[in-house]
């Protein structure tokens, strides 16, 4: 999913990113739908775990996450690691990759 | 595990062609990569490091200490250069897309701490790409 948010550097300068976030999970194929995880239900959970809270956002000012660190692209991607894990079953998140541009990326397994 | 894996472009001319081999047998190994004139690429190169996030910067590197490393000692060396004249890693080595990943290994790896250096993907085109691990004995 491509997503746009604002943060905070340390100088206090303001900045900004289209991010890019691949979600990764694995498990075993279900017999009966020939699934690991229905894509839909994935997206959803995406949507509320990850757009929701940092669409068109500031991390710095507009989510409570970066009060005691710096909104950096590795602890960004660290807390959409932990966000995402917390919310699909147990075990199933395989890795994240998180790209603030298209020369960076951070990827985060457990 | 947080990785940080770092794009970086050049460009620069190859032939595949070891010197001490015949044009005939250089032409049966390497195929239309043997032509001496040669023939140039797009090279992207893709570093990934691994290692701890200082918990003051919330970075894995000081900033910019990987993008001075690889634009010193790999961008100034390859970008531009027909690899088997200007290059001196490759006067007696082939440059081939997999040793060039090794080379760019070798030569930013002791600038990467304190992460580590865990992939050198080198893409040659669209087609082909190398992802080196630094796992190979050195010849």
């Amino acid at each position: 999913m491509d997503f746009s948010a604002s943060y905070r550097d340390a100088s206090g300068a303001t900045s900004g990113h289209n991010y890019e976030l691949e979600v990764t999970v694995s498990g075993r194929i279900d017999p009966e739908t020939g699934m690991v995880i229905d894509l839909k239900d994935l997206k959803e959970l995406m949507e509320r775990e990850v757009e929701a809270r940092f669409d068109h956002r500031s991390l710095s000012d507009d989510t409570p996450y970066f009060r005691d660190r710096p909104p950096t692209p590795e602890t960004f991607a660290a807390l959409i690691f932990s966000l995402l894990d917390a919310a699909l079953p147990k075990g199933s998140l395989h890795r994240i990759r998180l790209s603030p541009t298209a020369q960076l990326s951070v990827e985060v397994t457990r | 595990m947080i990785r940080v894996i770092r794009r970086y472009d050049f460009s620069a001319a190859h032939v595949l062609a070891r010197p001490d081999w015949s044009p005939e047998r250089n032409r049966n190994v390497y195929g239309k990569c043997a032509n001496p004139a040669g023939h140039g690429h797009n090279y992207r190169i893709e570093i990934a490091i691994e290692g701890e996030l200082d918990p003051k910067t919330g970075r894995m590197l000081p900033e910019g200490q990987l993008d001075e490393a690889v634009r010193r000692r790999v961008l100034r060396e390859l970008d531009g250069r027909f690899l088997n004249r200007d290059v001196p890693a490759f006067a007696a080595t082939v440059p081939t897309a997999e040793n060039i990943a090794r080379h760019i290994w070798d030569t930013v790896a002791p600038d990467v701490s304190p992460a580590r250096l865990v992939g050198v993907r080198l893409i040659e085109t669209r087609n082909n790409s190398v992802e080196y691990a630094g796992d190979e004995e050195l010849a």
